[in-house]
């Protein structure tokens, strides 16, 4: 319980917040100006001082100075109805002074009582997207889709091959078929990509001591350690051929040998693996062998990819910069326009390039301020390869397709229209005439 | 011209404060609703948003009335 203090000349206000606070709690005096505010700090101790700018005789920073002065060890959260005024608040508080910005609601309150910080806060939780099993975001078509995909899959016991391109956010989806899950043992996670040919056993199923130079002690392997929980095989398809049967083996009979050991080791997981490749690729490349393919491809999940689905880009930017924001405690905000400058892009490095490009601006912006310093192009070194095999899918106008093609066209022989109008068989003038429409090329 | 926008700036500020009871009040209704509290504080602060509303709505003609003048 909280001794706290109402400095505010509006009466009706004091009487609706002292209602609540004496709700959530707490003891709560009000008064109306700062000459009565300073009479009774002089016998009263209060833990918590709500104190409204403009008093029908001075600032509320004039109290502030006071309290400084007497060596108060109040906190402090002014109340203001001006955003601008919180720039000049954020240069001039110390730790034990915050700021709330009107209209006011009960979490506010709240937060500012238990010594959150404040507003910002409080507006993600409240106006912030909706997180599903506490790591997704998105409420696009595809995404809904796999909302229902996870929660289905995660009643089960059944064994899920992550299908998507680099960056859609693999590793969180199985995040959330293991939380979904409900299961008491761990998520572990492991990059087969990532192990040397030598060690993926050892990774894997574990070593004894003294199995190999080097194996100085005993050690358990992936498995073992994701007993009753969910072990995450990432980039599976990277793991060398000739080491797969001994997964399977250990899929088909739930059982692991330890590298050098001699006794069976029972283990009890749900396996979750990925692969950048889509079903296409798999069979074409023969990276998994078929019957490795169906013992962890019990259920695929494709994970879309995101310019599949643009609705969810403005909402994920929203969510990192309220991260970057909270992390630095910036007061940084999207324009419209920006937003729809994101989601216009294609985003060939998925969710983690949008991630990387929003923390990049985030540095490039002056945290003093609001406005997000975006960049003037997105371009990064990976993204023409992918540009390149999907430059024509649905939902592009025949416009759109027809002046990517002018444009390759005319990169390719190096800006002569005369060999490109000839390359694309219209005639040099309607190739000006195009060129013109568009508007942004130079003749 | 500049003295339209401080004006301008002074009206908006002035009609977050009937806002702000809007807010805290219906804070209070919820609060009310969900403890089963006496009905007549609900009451009470419903009838404080109301009067709250067009306090704001007066705010807002003075807001109307600075735009048509600068014109």
């Amino acid at each position: 319980m909280l001794n706290v203090l109402l400095v505010d000349d509006d009466i009706e206000f004091t009487d609706v917040a002292s209602q609540i606070i004496e709700f959530l709690g707490h003891t709560v005096a009000a008064v109306q100006n700062l000459q009565e505010a300073r009479n009774l700090l002089e016998y009263n101790q209060f833990d918590h001082i709500f104190l409204d700018f403009m008093l029908p005789d001075g600032s509320g920073l004039h109290l502030i100075d006071h309290l400084t002065q007497t060596g108060s060890t109040s906190y402090i959260t002014m109340i203001t109805g001006h955003p601008s005024v919180k720039g000049m608040l954020a240069g001039l508080c110390g730790p034990k002074v915050d700021y709330l910005l009107k209209p006011l609601q009960r979490e506010d309150l709240e937060s500012a009582l238990n010594r959150k910080s404040s507003k910002r806060k409080s507006t993600t939780q409240h106006t912030g997207p909706k997180r599903h099993f506490g790591c997704l975001i998105g409420e696009s078509e595809s995404m809904r889709n796999l909302y229902t995909m996870i929660e289905r899959v995660s009643q089960t016991s059944a064994n899920v091959l992550l299908m998507g391109e680099s960056g859609v956010g693999k590793e969180v989806v199985a995040q959330a078929i293991h939380s979904a899950s409900k299961i008491e043992g761990p998520l572990v996670a492991t990059n087969c990509g990532a192990m040397s040919k030598e060690l993926i056993g050892s990774e894997l199923f574990g070593h004894e001591k003294g199995s190999f130079t080097g194996a100085v002690a005993q050690k358990k392997g992936v498995f073992e350690r994701a007993n009753n929980g969910t072990l995450f095989l990432d980039e599976v398809t990277e793991m060398p051929i000739d080491m797969q049967p001994n997964l399977l083996r250990v899929l088909e009979t739930k059982k692991v040998i330890r590298v050098g050991g001699t006794s069976e080791v029972s283990v009890n997981c749900r396996v979750v693996s990925a692969t950048n490749r889509n079903l296409a690729e798999l069979a074409e490349t023969k990276v998994m062998r078929e019957d490795i393919y169906f013992r962890l491809a019990v259920f695929p999940i494709d994970i879309p990819p995101l310019r599949e689905r643009t609705s969810d880009i403005p909402l994920l930017a929203q969510v990192f910069l309220s991260e970057l924001n909270e992390e630095y405690g910036a007061a940084l905000k999207w324009q419209e326009a920006q937003l729809q400058r994101l989601a216009d892009y294609e985003w060939p490095g998925n969710v983690r390039e949008l991630r990387h490009t929003v923390h990049r601006s985030f540095i490039m912006s002056d945290m003093q301020g609001s406005d997000v310093a975006l960049p003037e192009s997105f371009k990064s070194p990976f993204a023409k390869v992918s540009k390149q095999t999907n430059s024509i899918s649905a939902g592009q106008t025949i416009e759109d397709v027809e002046k990517q093609l002018i444009t390759a066209t005319l990169t390719k022989v190096d800006g002569n229209k005369t060999l490109a109008a000839e390359m694309l068989g219209i005639s040099t003038k309607t190739l000006y005439n195009r060129l013109h429409a568009y508007g942004d090329f130079d003749d | 011209m500049t003295d339209n926008i401080k004006d301008l700036a002074q009206l908006v500020h002035d009609a977050r404060g009937p806002l702000n009871k809007i807010s805290m009040n219906a804070e209070l209704v919820k609060l009310v609703l969900e403890n089963d509290l006496p009905k007549e504080k609900a009451l009470q602060a419903l009838q404080a948003i109301i009067k709250n509303c067009q306090d704001c709505s007066t705010h807002l003609q003075a807001i109307t009335a600075l735009g048509k003048a600068s014109k």
